[in-house]
């Protein structure tokens, strides 16, 4: 009887620190990708470090910490982040993002399978605070562009960039 | 009596303003411009948006936010008490490439064989969704630049090219309109070879096989070190013999035989057949 109750508390442990490492739910749809077909393996990492820079980006802006940011970004959106987060922290201000999840269309995959770029429809929801208080809340479906490349051991976001709402 | 009906006005007088109190934004704007938020009260504004995130005390009246803060293109909020407006900034005008060209190394009339992407961004190193005309310029010294227009999507535009049919470093160039070109080499060489042929002279000891200059079909010298195989089969067995391109031609040493065939190959490409034997 004891040994069951150890197995339930470790899958039980387990499966919790496979959610937390996961992130955020990632569904991504690549028959449409232009002009190379995204490979399986491709698309399980895509799925996979996509849903991780998401949860490093959430950390982030609800901790205004930046020292995990280049896990999952590198470049243009990694310099971007790193700004807003310093400036959060210079103005004691903090977001936090409530992420339902992602539905990701990869739509351009270079000839050579570097680049690959997504649009990414995101439902949110997003508290923005003022130190503790939440002064702003909001619910979105957010469409996103965003490009990833592919780095030594995993795929990183480089641009990510909101898509005004029409 | 007049005492608590002047402070019921009062009262309804400051709801109203509350219930008023009011920020008006643009709907969209564009990066590094500015924008003017229009606020019916004073107070703390804050403001969140992909770049940044900024608080300041502003009086009622028109809040202007300069340009600095609002360059990163994406969504933005203004807060201030319990109102809030939101606004989206788009990126300015194209000036500045990512380009990426492949391969490095490529051989010769390759159809398709070059492909260039080049990813548009504005100043402020957004990128340029709406669409945008992006210039691919390949060429080789001494023959016609390939020149190709392609209108980027989601800030992206994508070509393939054909290699040239000389040999050399290919100036391969993407451009925007008002914005710096971006270049890149890509070295073109020889391809295949093509026609090969062999010679074989007999000596006292081996059966020495010497190809003569090897190109393509283009006439490219094929490079040096590119691998040449010479196969004899004789009645005793086969003799294999992979040779280096030196100066143009392969050369080998065979194992003498009284008859038998001695053929020549490259890569894919196969060249032509000696029989020996006969006084050969």
């Amino acid at each position: 009887m004891r040994n069951w109750i150890v197995v339930v508390l470790l899958a039980s442990l387990f499966i919790a620190y496979a959610a937390e490492k996961v992130g955020p739910s990632v569904e991504l749809n690549a028959s449409a990708a232009q002009p190379r077909q995204v490979e399986d393996v491709t698309e399980k990492a895509i799925t996979r470090d996509y849903a991780n820079a998401w949860k490093i980006m959430e950390t982030a802006l609800n901790e205004n910490r930046t020292d995990q940011l280049g896990g999952g970004f590198a470049g243009i959106a990694q310099d971007k982040l790193q700004k807003r987060v310093e400036d959060q922290r210079t103005s004691n201000l903090r977001t936090r993002i409530i992420d339902r999840g992602h539905k990701l269309e990869a739509i351009f995959y270079s000839p050579e399978g570097s680049a690959l770029q997504v649009r990414d429809t995101a439902q949110l929801e997003i508290e923005y605070l003022d130190g503790s208080s939440v002064v702003h809340r909001e619910q979105v479906t957010q469409s996103y562009l965003a490009l990833l490349t592919v780095g030594e051991d995993r795929w990183k976001v480089r641009v990510l960039e909101e898509v005004p709402r029409s | 009596m007049k005492v608590r009906i002047a402070l019921t006005m009062l009262c309804v007088i400051s709801l109203g303003a509350l219930a008023f109190a009011d920020l008006k934004a643009p709907k969209q704007a564009t990066a590094g411009e500015g924008i003017t938020i229009t606020a019916s009260d004073g107070g703390e504004l804050l403001l969140y948006g992909p770049g940044g995130a900024s608080k300041r005390k502003v009086s009622a009246g028109e809040v202007q936010i300069p340009g600095e803060e609002v360059r990163a293109a994406g969504h933005y909020i203004a807060v201030m008490g319990d109102s809030s407006a939101d606004f989206y900034v788009v990126a300015a005008k194209p000036s500045t490439l990512n380009f990426l060209a492949r391969p490095s190394r490529v051989p010769v009339s390759r159809p398709d064989a070059i492909s260039g992407v080049a990813f548009v961004f504005d100043d402020f190193k957004n990128l340029v969704q709406k669409p945008a005309a992006v210039k691919f310029d390949l060429s080789v010294k001494s023959a016609a630049a390939t020149s190709r227009s392609v209108e980027t999507k989601n800030g992206i535009a994508y070509t393939r090219m054909p290699s040239a049919s000389k040999e050399g470093a290919a100036q391969f160039v993407a451009s925007v309109p008002g914005g710096t070109p971006v270049r890149r080499v890509v070295q073109q060489v020889a391809s295949d070879a093509c026609d090969l042929h062999m010679k074989a002279q007999k000596t006292e000891k081996a059966i020495v096989v010497e190809t003569d200059p090897i190109k393509d079909c283009s006439g490219n010298a094929v490079p040096d070190g590119t691998i040449v195989t010479f196969t004899e089969v004789t009645d005793k067995g086969r003799s294999t013999v992979d040779a280096r391109i030196k100066r143009g031609t392969a050369k080998a040493e065979l194992p003498l035989a009284a008859s038998g065939t001695i053929s020549v190959a490259s890569g894919v490409v196969t060249g032509n057949e000696l029989h020996i034997g006969g006084g050969q």
